[in-house]
Parts: C-alpha cells; structure tokens; sequence
C-alpha cells in the first residue's frame, strides 16, 4: 500500500481558507470532507486536527464562525471568510505559485541548458 | 498585527474558558455524527459506522489538548489555577495557615516597624525640591558657637561676615543660604491676652526659602530686601503653627507678633510638611531673617567676625562639581583668615595650615539626629533580622511538616507524569501566598507599633512641638514590606520544594503508611537548632542592655534624685532687661521658699544633668596653655545652697554661700575632676585661675564639690570638669549675656510633704504672672528623660528577645510532637516490651533537649561576639557577663522543658496495644 502525504505545516490552514472561499460558509465536517474529496484520498488528515487550525484562523481573524443547522438538523458551527481572510489567501495564493513555479523551472531544467 | 490579535482573543478567551470546552465538544460530537450517518448511507452497519468515524476523527483527546494549547494562555491559566488549588489547600488546614500568617506578621511587623524609623531617620531627604542639588558646609553637624579663627578637623560653622564673603566669591552655587541652629522664641499675638509661649525658631538668610525652592502656602516667603539691616523685621511661621495655634486664620498674615518682646510682623506661612532645615524632636516654628537677629536679640552675634554659629547649606548650579566648589572656598577661607591675621591669637595662627573645609551633600539637611540614632537603629535592626530569621526557621518547618503530610499525594502526581515543575510550583505557590498574607498583616501591626515607638522613642516635651516624622505608610516602607514578605516565602519554600521533588514515587507509593526514608527529618532539627543559637543570642543581648540601662539609671550621679523637683523657666521670654535680673530672682527663690513644705530652694543656669557652660580655664601662676593644649572646662551660675539643694557633697572647703556677694572676693567651687585636670595632687583651696588669657587671677577656689554627672549626652563617660560661680558676682556688664538668664529653680521638699506643682506655679506668678515656665517635672524624671534613647533599645530588644523564645518553643513543639506521633509505633513496642512511662517521657524529653544543647554550643560564640560589639557601644560594660549568659541559657532549658514536656506525657499514655494495632 502506498503511504500517504503528509500535510506540511501551513498547508492545512490554506486549504481551509481556500475551501471556504470557493464554497461559503461550511461546518467543520464539511470543511474536512471537501479537502479529501479534492485531495483524492491521497492527503491523509487526521480529521481532527482540522479543528485548533480553525480555531487559530478564527483568533487572527481570517475566518469567522456562529451556530446553525447542518444537513440533519442539528446545532452546527459554521464558518466563513472574513475580509482580512480573503486578503490572506489572495496574498498567500500569490506565494505559493510563486514558489511552485520556481520549482517547476528547476524540475524542467537539463544539464545541457545550463553549457 | 496578525500575531497582537491573537495574543488579545487569547486574553479575552481566559474567561471564557468554559463555554470553549463545551463548543468544542460539540462541534466533534456533530462531526461524528455527520461521518457516522454518511458511513451508515455507504452501507455499515450503526455500530461500525461510529466505530469507522472515530478511527477517522483521530485521537479525541490529543485534539482537545492542542486545541486548548491554541486556546487560551496556558501559563497563565495553570498559575490561576495552581493559586487557586492552594488557596483551597490552605482553607483546609486552618490552624497551621493562622500558625504561619501570625508568626510571619510578628516578622515582618517588628521588621517592617523598624524600617520606618529607619527610613525616616536615616534614609529620607528634606521634604525640598530637587534634594540632590543640596550642599552643606561641613561633613559633621556641629553645634552651637564657636569662637576664635580655627576650627578643629574642618571649618563647619562659620561667623555671618564669614558667610558674605563665601557667599560673595563662590561660584557654582545658584543660592547659598544660612542660618544658625535653632533656638527658641517667645511667641504672642500683639495687643491679644495670650501669654507668650515658647516655640523653636530660627534665623535664616533671605534666601533661605528660595535656596530649598519652598514656595509659600499663604502669604509670601523672605526677599533679600527682608534680610537687611534696618529692614522691617518679618517672619514666616510654620504651616503646623498657623493651623493648630490660630486656627488657620487668614488675617494672621500680615498682623504684628510679639517675638521676644519685639513686635515682628508675620508674612507668610511655610507649606505643611516643611520642618526647616534640621530633623529634630523640636520643628522650628517660626523663622526670622537673619539681619532681624541684632533687632531681637540682646547680645546680637551677626557682627562678630570671630563667633561662629552658621550652618551653611546650597543649591548648585546643574552640572557645576561639588569639588571645584569645594576647593574654591578651601581658597577663600584662607583668604579671609588672612584678612584677619591681626585679630588672630597665637594659638589660631599655629593653627592656621591645617585649616580646611568640606562639602558634603546636603539633600537631608543637619543631620545630627542621623548621627545619635544611626548605630543604634542599625542595632534595631540587625536585632529584628533575627527574629525574621527565626520566624522563617519556624515556618520552615511547618512547611516541612506539611509536605511529609502531602509525600504521597506528590508520589502519585509523580507516578502519573506530573512535570517536575508543577510539583514544586504547587508549594513554592502556597508559600509566597502564605507570605504575601503575612506580609499583608505584618504591615497592619507595623502601623500600629510604629506610632507607639514613635513616642517611646521621642518623646515630646511641654509646649514643643514632636518629631515632623510621618510613622504612616511611604512607598519605601511598602515596597521594603512587600520583598521581605516575597524574600521570606521563598526562604521558607525552598527546603520543601526541593524535598518534594526527591520523592521516589515506587518507593513512597510502597510504604504509604510509615516514611522508611528519613528525609527531612535532619533538615528540621537543623532549624530547631539555628531558632535555639538566635534566641539564646538575643535573649544576651536583651540581659546586656538591661543591665547596661540598670547600671546608667542606678549609677552614682553625684547628686540625690529623691523629694527634689525642677522648674523650668524663662525671664528672657518675660522681657526682663540684665540689671533687673538678681532682683527677680531673689523674689522667686523667698516666694517659693514660703510654700509650705519646701526646705531649700536654689536657682541656677543648668540643673543636673542638662550640662553647662563651656570656657578656657587659665591657672593663676601656672603655665600658659600651648597652642594646642585643651585647658576647657564647663561652668555653671548658682545661687547659695544650690549644692545643699541638688545633694552634691563638699569634699573640701565650703559651697557657694549668702556671704558671696557682688563685692565681696570674687570666688568659685570646682569639681573633683576640676582639681585632677588643672592641679593634680596640688590642694586647690585658696588658688586662682580666671576665665580669659589676660586674667588668671579672677575666681578664688573656696570649695571642692564631689564629681556628678552633669551632661546628659555622656552620661555613660567619666566626669568632666566643671566650675560654679556665685549668682550674686555675675558681671552685669560682660559679653555674655545669656549666661545670666539662669532657666532653672531646684527645689528641695521636705519628705512627705507633696508639694503640688500648682503651688510652685502660683507662687511664681506672685512674683510676674507673666512669667513663662517651660517645664515643671520632678528631678528624677528629668535624670529619666535621658536615657529614653537606652531604655527604647533595652525594652525593644527585650521584646524581641521574649518574640524569639516563644517562637523557638513552639518550633520545638512543633518538631517534638511531630516526631512523637511518627514514633507511636516505636513507643507502642517499648511499652510492650515494659518500658515505664517515665523512661518514655526521658525518652522524649532527652531528644528534645540533645537539639537545644547543640544550639547552644552554635549560639555561644555568636553570643560573645555580639555581646563584645555591644560592649563597645555600652561604656562600663562587661561583655563576659556569666550570670547574664547563664541566666539565658537558664530561660532558654525551661521553655525547651516546657515545649517538650507535653508531647512527651502523651506520648507516655499511648497505650501499648492501641499502638500496635494501628499499624
């Protein structure tokens, strides 16, 4: 069986922020179920670890959460985007495809481009 | 930004600790909910589709803590909750946290009490601006009058034309002011009924106020215009003196005062707080410019180039060095005694090289109550040290005691994990608690005893004001309260702190019963012991300044103390002119005279032991004094049957007597230690010797007075030489005009006979009802009022002494019927084996006491090193006092006997079986 990814540090934060920009406000169940879904099965989160990660987005003020009702009808936590957060990801999005395209050149590099 | 707004929801969340749990238990019980209900849509049935969300969810509880780690101030929460738990802890053992509050707050009270007056006797600066900036002439406080062109060791009060010139020439100061020691005016509202009363006064230069940057509360303060010959004499009065003698009354400004008899008109009044320039048991009340002194004064000072009597205090300039002002006056001083190399006398001109001067800072003003208080409040305080000392050796223990108590609970803590830290925060915690409260109460006894010290220690006299010392609460005193509560927490903790984490959790949980480690147990006797070595030390200490206070107030004065009383008065204050004074006292001494029940009555300038009169002595036919020769004596004016009076015995020829009158041969009585000084073995009767260099054949010597204690600040060295002069010879004429005002009638009664002072009152009213009388008090008191400084000390220190025996005891106790009760099983055996109970009370006894002997032999030496520190403090003591050191060593076996005694009979009615079945 082939192992699965771990999350780098950081990570998980930003697929959250970027989860509930493309989906609005989302409960934690929901939030942890759509970074599987995308992932394909092949980040592995230990669901629970979601949950100090929205508690530290929520203390710096990126995200917001306040109670409502899930799919069957219960009391939920819900979170959503601030504007400080839209910002964030806008910013952090930046960086990260900054960093991946400098890392796709060097994948592209031959030894014979650098004679 | 990111990082501050979280640090602040981190804040807010401490309080919301709570509701944060509760939300996040159920946001996952709703997680799971949601996973389990989509498993059971994906076909599992219930139970394994929980058992499959929780797999996924991961470790519940390691989410739960990093979440919390996330969520609040972790630190900050387990130190709350740490205080918390121990405050808990402590509410459940309320005798040992009363124990430890109260011994703690005799601690730091006693300490905190002393400090104060430390603080404000020997710490504090004048209630001035910028005290830094002040300079003073001179590194001692000197007093009163010195005549002549040197001075020995340094230049330190100088003549008003000395102080122009200074004041003239020096650069650097902003303001140089001066102003002699205080003295004291008759005060009286002009064209009022009041009677003139005596309040502490002084002159001062106009810029006096300015100098210390004084403003005035009401009115204005002195200008240099004020301080001008010829100028309208002013004065400015104190703040305490306006308030409590004229009600504060605003019209006081600017209405004429009677000072001396000479009307002055009230300017202004000084800010509350301000006390001048000297700290004393007498603030000065009232001030006058200095060119107001000739105007007020009969005998004026202010033109003598050669009298000095000015203290010198400046303001320099910011950024101007105190040594290059200094070394400019050094010039000047030179200069100006050059200026007077005509009027010097052989003796100042062989003195002239040596002469100098110096600064020091100036920011507590004269300091001569510093300088008498100094050793002994450093005494104080060492003393009290101890006793801080003790207390944190018995509270130690208590706290050991306690954590023997706690071994297992720790053990456990341990076993499950606990951090090393967390154990010992939980003590450390609950003793810096302990501390804090202790401290807390020990500052509420400081406050009360401190005022009861106060005065104890000052005690004001009649018609003067007291000490302008605040014995209330500074922030110097509280922050001193606050780290010796903190300082005595932690010295108490450590022991136990540092024991607890010794604790080998297999080990303790094994034997949970019985303690097979010895642990602790020597560190507590080791604390018994050291509380045993201070008490017996200060318990030494107390005998030896009793003793010392016993042999000052029992010591041979050379006069009688008993059925004699002294009145105090003032013919100055009265306006009595020189010519008119041998008559008024002739009146006093017959109206007196006629009380019933009065035998003898004489007047003179100082009673026993107020002092005298200080002089040169030249010996007629002898050799003239060298330069540098010490030929003083002291002098005293007398009436007839003063000596008959006070009950100080003629060895030799005869007293002063009604036949020594204005015309007759001018004579004198000398003192015994007169005769040692001046003539040796010689026979004095029938020489001469005079007063003045030109004159040695002045004074006939008709008597020889035995030696007496005459002066109150060496009541404790040997006698010193002094000479009487008859009342009835006095040169009307002289200079010296204030020794002709004599102050004091002495007054003989007749045993039995209680002659009430309100007769000698009236009696002196027959005679001027506007007469002043300072004081009335018997001469015992007199002779009582001074050794209050000794007796403060001797009775502190006794008290102390008594605090740390009772403290010692109760720590025996304490470690003695802890011992017991761990000994139970032991005894049990003993007595079952068919020990008496009188072998187990040795038993017990004998343990305790093994701990006082080693004591003993550790407080022994201590002792004689403090004893010979005293010794030196105390003359005629002998520091090797056996009795003494006996007699503690005596009090000290009893208590222990005390301490140990009941323990040791419950332990021998421990009955045997009981014993055993409790295992």
């Amino acid at each position: 069986m082939k192992a699965k990814t771990e999350v780098p540090q950081g990570t998980l934060a930003l697929m959250v922020l970027k989860t509930l920009d493309v989906l609005g406000p989302l409960h934690g169940y929901g939030v942890a179920k759509r970074i599987e879904q995308i992932s394909g099965d092949l980040l592995s989160v230990n669901q629970g670890t979601l949950y100090p990660v929205l508690l530290k987005l929520e203390q710096e003020g990126s995200i917001a959460s306040e109670w409502g009702t899930s799919e069957n009808n219960r009391r939920a936590r819900f979170y959503r985007l601030t504007r400080s957060g839209r910002k964030q990801l806008r910013i952090e999005t930046q960086d990260w495809e900054q960093t991946a395209t400098i890392i796709a050149r060097f994948f592209a590099v031959k030894a014979e481009d650098l004679q | 930004m990111k990082t501050f707004r979280r640090f602040l929801s981190r804040v807010r969340s401490l309080g919301t600790k709570k509701p944060d749990e509760e939300r996040l238990r159920e946001e996952i019980e709703e997680h799971l909910a949601l996973q389990t209900a989509e498993n059971i849509r994906a076909g599992m049935p219930p139970a394994e589709a929980r058992r499959r969300a929780v797999l996924k969810f991961g470790a519940v509880e390691a989410v739960k803590e990093s979440y919390r780690e996330q969520r609040g101030l972790p630190f900050m929460e387990t130190l709350i909750q740490d205080a918390r738990h121990a405050l808990r802890r402590l509410r459940m053992a309320p005798a040992f946290t009363v124990a430890t509050v109260l011994t703690l707050a005799l601690g730091i009270g006693a300490t905190t009490s002393i400090f104060t007056l430390v603080n404000a006797i020997l710490l504090k600066a004048l209630p001035v601006a910028n005290p830094g900036e002040l300079y003073r002439l001179g590194r001692e406080a000197h007093c009163c009058y010195l005549g002549g062109y040197s001075q020995e060791k340094e230049f330190s009060i100088v003549s008003y034309d000395l102080y122009r010139y200074l004041k003239d020439n020096t650069r650097g100061f902003s303001e140089l002011a001066a102003f002699p020691s205080q003295g004291s005016f008759g005060v009286r509202r002009s064209n009022t009924s009041d009677a003139a009363q005596s309040y502490p006064g002084e002159f001062v230069s106009g810029n006096y106020f300015r100098m210390f940057g004084i403003r005035p509360y009401a009115g204005r303060t002195f200008t240099d215009a004020d301080d001008q010959a010829g100028a309208p004499p002013v004065a400015v009065i104190s703040y305490r003196l306006w308030e409590q003698r004229y009600g504060a009354d605003p019209s006081v400004i600017g209405s004429t005062f009677d000072v001396d008899q000479k009307p002055v008109t009230v300017v202004g009044v000084a800010p509350p707080g301000f006390f001048g320039d000297t700290l004393s048991n007498a603030a000065t009340e009232i001030f006058l410019p200095l060119n107001t002194e000739p105007v007020v004064e009969s005998d004026s000072d202010l033109k003598k180039y050669n009298i000095h009597w000015l203290n010198l205090i400046g303001r320099i300039e910011p950024g101007v060095s105190p040594t290059s002002i200094e070394a400019q006056m050094r010039v000047e001083l030179k200069q100006w005694l050059v200026m007077h190399w005509s009027e010097m006398s052989a003796s100042d001109r062989a003195k002239f090289p040596e002469q100098t001067l110096f600064l020091s800072p100036g920011g507590a003003g004269i300091t001569s109550m510093r300088q008498r208080y100094e050793d002994w409040l450093l005494i104080l305080m060492a003393v009290t040290g101890f006793v801080l000392l003790i207390v944190c050796a018995n509270v130690a223990n208590l706290m050991l005691i306690r954590s023997m108590e706690r071994r297992q609970q720790t053990s456990v803590s341990m076993a499950l994990g606990a951090p090393a830290y967390r154990v010992i925060s939980q003590p450390l915690l609950e003793s810096i608690l302990l501390g804090l409260a202790g401290g807390g109460a020990g500052l509420a006894i400081a406050f009360a005893s401190t005022s009861l010290i106060w005065r104890f220690a000052f005690p004001s006299l009649q018609g003067v004001a007291a000490v302008p010392i605040e014995a209330s609460p500074s922030v110097p005193v509280l922050l001193f309260a606050l780290a010796t509560s903190i300082a005595t927490g932690l010295c108490f903790s450590i022991a136990p702190a540092w024991m607890s984490i010794r604790v080998d959790p297999i080990e303790a949980l094994r034997c949970s019963v019985r303690s097979m480690v010895r642990t602790g147990s020597l560190s507590r006797k080791a604390l018994v012991i050291l509380q045993a070595a201070l008490s017996l030390v200060l318990l030494s200490a107390a005998g030896l300044l009793t003793t010392a206070l016993r042999g000052l107030e029992h010591q041979d004065f050379g006069f009688e103390q008993d059925y004699r009383v002294v009145v105090s008065f003032n013919p100055r204050l009265a306006g009595y002119q020189a010519p008119q004074l041998s008559l008024l006292y002739k009146r006093i001494h017959d109206s007196i005279a006629t009380i019933p029940g009065v035998s003898s009555v004489a007047l003179c300038l100082y009673s026993p032991p107020k002092g005298g009169w200080g002089a040169g002595v030249w010996i007629d036919g002898g050799p003239a004094p060298g330069p540098k020769d010490d030929n003083s004596s002291s002098w005293n004016r007398v009436t007839p049957s003063y000596f008959q009076v006070v009950g100080t015995p003629i060895v030799r020829g005869r007293g002063i007597t009604e036949q020594d009158t204005a015309t007759a041969q001018r004579v004198a009585v000398v003192s015994q230690a007169f005769v040692r000084k001046f003539f040796g073995n010689d026979d004095p009767i029938g020489k001469y010797f005079g007063g003045k260099a030109e004159n040695g054949h002045e004074f006939e010597i008709v008597g020889v007075a035995k030696d007496a204690r005459y002066f109150p600040h060496v009541l404790d060295q040997l006698n010193s030489p002094v000479y009487f002069l008859p009342e009835a010879q006095a040169d009307y004429t002289q200079m010296n005009l204030g020794s002709l005002f004599l102050h004091d009638i002495v007054i003989l009664e007749r045993p039995g006979a209680n002659v009430s002072f309100a007769s000698m009152r009236e009696a002196i009213a027959s005679v001027d009802p506007d007469m002043p009388i300072t004081a009335i008090r018997t001469l015992k008191e007199q002779v009582a009022l001074q050794f209050t400084q000794q007796r403060l000390i001797a009775r502190l220190t006794s008290l102390f002494g008594v605090l740390s025996l009772l403290l010692a005891s109760i720590g025996l106790y304490g470690v003695t019927a802890y011992n017991v009760g761990r000994r139970t099983n032991e005894i049990g055996v003993r007595m079952a084996l068919g020990a008496d109970r009188s072998q187990i009370v040795r038993l017990v006894v004998r343990s305790a006491f093994r701990l006082i002997l080693l004591g003993l032999l550790i407080g022994l030496p201590l002792t004689v090193g403090v004893s010979r520190f005293l010794a030196n403090q105390l003359y005629g003591t002998n520091p090797y006092n056996p009795l003494l050191i006996l007699t503690a060593v005596g009090v000290l076996g009893f208590s222990t006997l005390a301490a140990s005694l009941i323990p040791a009979l419950r332990a021998s009615l421990i009955s045997p079986l009981k014993a055993l079945r409790e295992e």
